[in-house]
């Protein structure tokens, strides 16, 4: 071979696998998943990618959608932001169109830039509760009840079922972080319209010592005992809460409270304990049916199979449920190849979609990134979550006029 | 043979007392400055933005605080405090309507101010205890952040820095932010060089030494503590307001929590206590070591030759960093700095064995 044909060949190789490649982005559609594994949000990172991973397996199992099969980028991203921006970049450079990162402190260091690049971010159950205002963050796509809603529906729930609102005393008691002060201001204006009565306790982050907060709790007597926090802090917090004599019925919880954290609690310590839940837990539906056999029995499955119908797991379901549904609409009226501007579009198409009925009735417009704010209370029977109300939004008046005064104060300095 | 000093004659003060009296040094360092200045020009917006702009922010962060650990040894475990006291300043008097500049001022200003203050613990306390002074400074800043609103930004704690201009030119624009970044860091690297060299460095390195000493012979500690507590500080406030402005773009207060304290503490530590190029090095370590080793663990089992669960793929990266942390220390306990040190004098004397110190 002389070398002439040599350089002949070795281009040729190299136009191909560049074609190749070129052929490949048409056909796959990338999403970067990025979790924190290692830091704080251990609690349910791994079964949330997990959901994820194994629905995206499905959809590649059942032909993709319109023949475009989804390739994913798992990172750990520490819940250090310098590494987001650097996972978002190197995700971004490959070609992803969908980016997750589950933390709240990396998705609020990426909002500036997914504006700019117009590349969209996912910040279901996590992130700024203001993101569901689409005109100010067209990218951001909370598409769940963000913490806002679902402490509107569990007051709600109170208001509906339990007695009423009027006069009640409610403790909440919340990690001291931005995260646990959140849902503060709104039911404080919830509080004075509906006339009952809120003191909020602090315990320090990460929260594994809270018996001065609870002791405080105790002497307070409240009707009705909100806990905000996440992971280990919540345990404790349930721990401290029972020991101090609170009847577990009377303890409502923000959506991170799963199967894996009453069994580290013990699965009969708390009984009667309610949560806000965004999706149902349990495998009893036919999207996980498919998941179990087509995935898991399989052996496509990534991770325990024993997780699978977990809140976590079916949370991640959900985020992929929802999405795929947003590229669904997007491909079909944009065509290929996917980009943010068109996946963006397909979000703000999706109405009153439920997924089988997997989900309450999703609909994201151009206004509403949130979907609709809606939200259910779920009991603990010391095996499994059962739900104890309907879908439903609550006082969502109040909670765009908060996001969007919040809202407001963001776009200020632009 | 590369650093060749055979052959070289200064003739004159001025020749000897130069930063690099060695040419091959000066080449070096020429070579390096125009490699970062046409950085932009070959580098993928990924490497630019997400690797070499953080680790210069970081490294002149790392260089502030060297000089107040290394030079003046002064423990500082609330660092992180300090620059979101200049981050959270400088956006607060950019929005309040100030020119960029004399916001980045005023930030290391109000920074160097909060700093000195609890550096006065130092002029009481030394070591273990000068550390718990300054955990406090850690906690109290991130409290008061989180929990007042009109600095926080509001229930989401999450503040946008301001469009703003440096010099006329946009702080919008991508490459502005990076050679204002870079000019930053190589303002304080010049600065960092040239301190050992006057009256104020050798006043901080004799109290470092033994205050007491320093005193006997004339060095006022109570003065130069809190010099030293001043102008790291108010260092520290600009970088954190560097870092706001040019890389984050957006602050919270997670951004500057006891973690990112520690982790410039290990960017001194493993760099070198007071050495420059350790900052650099350092700096570079402990911050980007995590992403190219989450980035190689990943190839790797993308390429199947890693078939474990996504739980153990993530902790791999830090087992290897930890050890990696480890050995380096084992290996060299003076830091990076002194590995390279090593090899120069090596380097310096080569093919021989022994260096003339």
């Amino acid at each position: 071979m002389t070398k002439r044909t040599k350089l002949v060949r070795f281009t040729a190789a190299l136009a191909a696998v560049c074609l190749t490649a070129v052929a490949q982005a048409q056909e796959v559609i990338k999403f970067a998943l990025n979790h924190d594994f290692t830091k704080v949000y251990t609690f349910g990172a791994v079964e949330f990618s997990q959901g994820q991973r194994d629905y995206l397996t499905l959809l590649n199992e059942e032909g993709g959608i319109r023949g475009h099969r989804f390739e994913v980028f798992v990172r750990d991203h520490g819940n250090e932001p310098q590494r987001g921006i650097e996972l978002y970049t190197r995700a971004r450079d490959e070609g992803a169109v969908y980016f997750m990162f589950l933390s709240t402190p990396v998705a609020n260091a990426l909002i500036p830039r997914v504006l700019q690049d117009r590349m969209v971010l996912g910040t279901p159950l996590h992130g700024r509760g203001d993101a569901i205002v689409g005109e100010v963050f067209p990218y951001v796509f909370p598409m769940m009840a963000t913490y806002w809603s679902q402490a509107t529906r569990l007051l709600q729930y109170i208001d509906d079922a339990q007695g009423g609102l009027k006069g009640k005393k409610i403790a909440f008691v919340h990690i001291d972080s931005p995260f646990g002060r959140d849902p503060i201001p709104l039911m404080q204006k919830l509080a004075a319209q509906k006339s009952f009565e809120l003191r909020t306790f602090a315990y320090p982050s990460p929260g594994n010592e809270q018996s001065a907060a609870w002791s405080d709790v105790r002497r307070y007597r409240p009707d009705f005992v909100f806990i905000w926090g996440a992971g280990n802090s919540q345990i404790v917090s349930v721990r401290e809460a029972v020991r101090n004599g609170i009847d577990p019925a009377k303890i409502l919880s923000v959506v991170w409270l799963a199967e894996t954290d009453m069994k580290n609690l013990g699965e009969s310590t708390a009984i009667g304990i309610k949560r806000a839940e965004v999706v149902p837990s349990g495998r009893n539906h036919p999207i996980l049916q498919r998941i179990l056999q087509k995935v898991v029995t399989a052996g496509k499955g990534v991770g325990d199979p024993a997780v699978v119908g977990n809140t976590y797991y079916n949370m991640g379901v959900a985020d992929m449920l929802i999405t795929t549904e947003a590229v669904r609409l997007a491909l079909d009226k944009f065509g290929p190849p996917l980009t943010g501007d068109k996946l963006k579009a397909g979000f703000e198409m999706i109405r009153n979609f439920d997924a089988e009925g997997f989900l309450p009735p999703v609909t994201i417009t151009e206004q509403d990134h949130q979907g609709g704010g809606y939200a259910r209370v779920s009991q603990w029977d010391g095996k499994a979550w059962v739900p104890v109300s309907d879908w439903a939004a609550s006082y969502q008046d109040l909670v765009w006029e908060e996001a969007r005064a919040s809202a407001a104060k963001f776009q200020q300095p632009q | 043979m590369f650093y060749r000093q055979s052959g070289i004659y200064h003739t004159r003060y001025e020749a000897t007392r130069r930063l690099w009296p060695i040419p091959f040094e000066r080449w070096q360092v020429g070579v390096i400055l125009l490699l970062v200045l046409a950085a932009p020009f070959y580098l993928s917006a990924l490497y630019l933005q997400s690797y070499l702009l953080p680790w210069l922010i970081w490294s002149a962060a790392t260089l502030s605080l060297t000089l107040l650990m290394g030079v003046a040894g002064q423990l500082h475990f609330g660092y992180a405090a300090v620059m979101a006291i200049g981050a959270y300043s400088a956006i607060h008097l950019v929005r309040f309507g100030l020119p960029f500049e004399f916001a980045f001022l005023g930030a290391g200003l109000i920074a160097a101010l909060i700093g000195c203050l609890f550096g006065a613990a130092a002029l009481r306390v030394k070591g273990l205890y000068l550390v718990m002074a300054t955990l406090a400074m850690q906690y109290l800043v991130d409290w008061l952040i989180i929990n007042v609103p009109a600095i926080s930004g509001g229930a989401h704690a999450t503040l946008q820095a301001p469009s703003a201009r440096i010099l006329f030119f946009s702080l919008e624009n991508d490459l502005v932010r990076y050679y204002f970044a870079l000019a930053w860091a190589v303002l304080l690297t010049v600065f960092l060089l040239n301190v050992k060299r006057t009256s104020f460095g050798r006043a901080l390195v004799a109290i470092r030494d033994k205050d007491y000493a320093a005193s006997v012979i004339g060095v006022n500690p109570f003065r130069y503590k809190l010099l030293a507590f001043f102008t790291s500080s108010f260092l520290g406030g600009m970088s954190g307001a560097v870092l706001a402005f040019c890389f984050y773009r957006a602050v919270t207060p997670e951004q500057f929590s006891f973690n990112v304290s520690t982790q410039l503490v290990a960017m001194v530590l493993v760099g070198g206590l007071g050495s420059v190029i350790g900052a650099f090095l350092g700096a570079g370590f402990v911050l980007l070591a995590p992403m190219i080793l989450t980035n190689i663990v990943a190839m790797l089992s993308d390429f199947g030759w890693l078939n474990v669960s996504v739980n153990l793929l993530s902790h791999l990266p830090l087992m290897i960093y930890g050890a990696l942390i480890l050995g380096f220390l084992l290996a060299e306990p003076l830091g990076l700095a002194k590995i390279y040190d090593n090899i120069r004098n090596y380097f310096l004397v080569w093919p021989f064995k022994h260096s003339r110190r």
